[in-house]
């Protein structure tokens, strides 16, 4: 049976500019995320992985080609419809977590839930989830108080809060010692593996790449592999 | 109410919280300082125009003034007319007043000045002249060859009209008065300072004295009667009244202000270039601290959209922020100035030459300047919330 596409990239080009030099970060990029997939991206440094990874999760707006969700180009939606597929859809684990550093772990977590249900069902669910990941006991630390693992640890468990369709990960272990990104990498599997949930990671640690179920490599702006 | 509406009262009771307390004591501070500078120099101007209003009252004509109808010269049967007057609702004293064409000499310093032959019993009643005695005492009514002079007649160091006095006279020291072409030596029992500079330029004898001094000739006359009245009745009902008894010319105090009334519309118009020139720098003071203040957040910002929240969400956290800051410190603005800088004037009001000026508060005025901190607030949270809530959303992110 043929895997259900979530999103399709369609021809996506984007350029940066770099001071007056103009830099030509994706080129005609075009690309499926199926369901359930294990999506790994990885490339050298400036190869436009994570320019990739920020189109996909409508963090950034590509300069041509089409990114289609749910049937829709998303491309020239309107800001506050791609906040809200940003909120319902996709969830954005950064590499260095974006926590709000005023906020609880519980509370950082059920933020994106408040917005679509009560503050009981979003605690509910943001103590599943902290359980999930290992920090109960850390739930009412601030951000501050917990080290790179962790916090990357509550970015997951805030990036799972709305069951979004595709989890999204940009290098989620980069910042982290050897043992936190283990830590990190196996949570990533059992969400695909046991939870059937779809990953799109952006990786250059060679050892990671074995983790997902399909590899894309890019390299000068365009996918090689 | 939507789900989402709860989000920003829920990230403003954690950032209230949690946030860094001095930065947010130093931004209620500062527009506790923008509201108390918005509302002292009304305060002020209102002050001074209260001021002098009283002291117009108080020391000079009392709330109603009456003089001799046209052509005439006396108020006759002035006992009678003061007993009526007395008798009316809302009149808490009469005064009769005789002034004459008289003139003082002190040594070999001779001028004309304000000389008034009164009942001092009932003038106490009407005028607080006799509550103003800075030397000496004030007169007896049965006192034949008394006089109390104002601090512009006596003269001395620091009075502002000391070139034209008596340069220093004192209690006790003989001045002569002389009336129609008849001179009588009077002792100077008081000096009063009412700092109302019109009757600080006046002197006082006795009815009594000036029967000694021509017998009969002002018997029953009077050329001018000054009535107090109770605070709550308006004049102009009293005059009406008055009216109905016998004819003569009718002031209110107003009406006799003159001078005061054009100096107070033009401390009106000053008051309104100050309060705009404030409110504008209120506005910018408050803009800048304001917009520092949310753009060291914007990666803060840039996070909360990239977990969804949504751009109206934000603007309204954030001018919901200033709201809540802009509320404490128009609170903390007022009891500074009500527990602090009111009291302290009024313990050392400002010395003007027209009287001593307090602190005077137009609860009115006291809100909407209130309204306009909330409102300028209002303004420099939105604009640059919406500036950074348009930006690219990487770049709020990276805090660039």
């Amino acid at each position: 049976m043929a895997k259900q596409v979530l999103i399709v990239i369609k021809n996506i080009s984007k350029n940066y500019k770099l001071g007056e030099v103009k830099v030509l970060a994706l080129k005609n990029v075009s690309l499926n995320i199926f369901k359930e997939d294990f999506l790994i991206i990885t490339g050298r440094n400036g190869s436009g992985k994570s320019t990739l990874l920020r189109q996909i999760g409508l963090l950034d707006n590509p300069d041509r080609g089409e990114i289609i969700l749910n049937d829709k180009n998303v491309v020239k939606l309107p800001e506050s419809k791609r906040a809200e597929l940003r909120l319902k859809k996709l969830g954005y684990i950064f590499q260095d977590y974006a926590l709000m550093s005023d906020l609880t772990v519980l509370e950082n977590i059920m933020l994106p839930a408040m917005m679509l249900e009560t503050t009981k069902n979003a605690k509910i669910r943001a103590n599943q989830l902290v359980e999930k990941v290992g920090l109960k006991h850390r739930k009412n630390n601030l951000p501050n108080q917990l080290s790179g693992g962790e916090q990357q640890k509550v970015a997951i468990a805030r990036a799972l809060i709305n069951n979004p369709e595709i989890l999204i990960a940009d290098e989620p272990t980069a910042n982290l010692d050897t043992v936190a990104a283990k830590d990190i990498i196996n949570i990533f599997k059992k969400l695909n593996t046991i939870d059937k949930h779809t990953i799109v990671m952006v990786t250059h640690e060679k050892n990671e790449e074995s983790c997902g179920s399909r590899i894309v490599r890019l390299m000068d702006g365009k996918i090689i592999k | 109410m939507k789900s989402e509406t709860k989000i920003p009262f829920f990230l403003i009771n954690r950032y209230l919280l949690r946030g860094n307390k001095w930065k947010i004591v130093l931004i209620v501070f500062l527009m506790a300082i923008a509201f108390i500078n918005l509302i002292f120099v009304s305060s002020l101007f209102s002050g001074i125009i209260k001021m002098s209003n009283d002291q117009i009252v108080n020391a000079y004509t009392g709330n109603i003034m009456i003089t001799p109808e046209n052509g005439k010269d006396f108020i006759e049967d002035a006992d009678e007319k003061t007993e009526a007057i007395a008798a009316i609702d809302g009149v808490k004293a009469v005064s009769t007043q005789l002034t004459l064409p008289a003139s003082l000499q002190y040594n070999n310093i001779k001028g004309n000045w304000s000389v008034l032959a009164i009942n001092p019993d009932e003038e106490k009643n009407v005028t607080n002249v006799s509550q103003k005695m800075i030397e000496g005492e004030y007169l007896d009514a049965d006192d034949e060859d008394g006089i109390i002079i104002g601090r512009q007649i006596a003269g001395g160091k620091d009075v502002e009209m000391d070139a034209f006095s008596f340069k220093n006279a004192q209690v006790g020291q003989i001045i002569n008065l002389s009336l129609n072409g008849i001179s009588k030596d009077y002792i100077i029992r008081g000096i009063f300072y009412t700092k109302f500079i019109n009757t600080d330029q006046r002197a006082f004898i006795s009815k009594k004295s000036l029967e000694s001094l021509i017998p009969d000739v002002f018997m029953d006359k009077t050329n001018s009667i000054i009535i107090k009245t109770d605070n709550k009745v308006d004049e102009r009902v009293i005059i009406e009244k008055i009216k109905n008894i016998f004819s003569a010319n009718y002031y209110s105090w107003e009406d006799v202000a003159g001078l005061m009334t054009s100096v107070t519309k033009s401390f009106s118009s000053i008051n309104v270039l100050l309060y705009i020139v404030g409110m504008l720098i209120a506005a910018i003071t408050i803009f800048v601290v304001v917009y520092i203040d949310i753009l060291s957040k914007r990666q803060q910002i840039g996070i909360l959209r990239a977990i969804g929240i949504k751009p109206y969400l934000i603007d309204s956290l954030y001018v919901m922020q200033t709201v809540v800051y802009s509320c404490f410190g128009v609170l903390l603005g007022a009891a500074i100035y009500f527990a602090i800088i009111v009291p302290y004037f009024n313990a050392y009001p400002f010395q003007l030459p027209i009287g001593d000026a307090k602190l005077s508060i137009n609860y009115v005025e006291l809100i909407f300047r209130a309204e306009t901190i909330i409102f300028v607030a209002i303004a420099a949270g939105l604009v640059p919330t919406i500036i950074i809530t348009r930006m690219k959303l990487l770049d709020a992110i990276w805090g660039k």
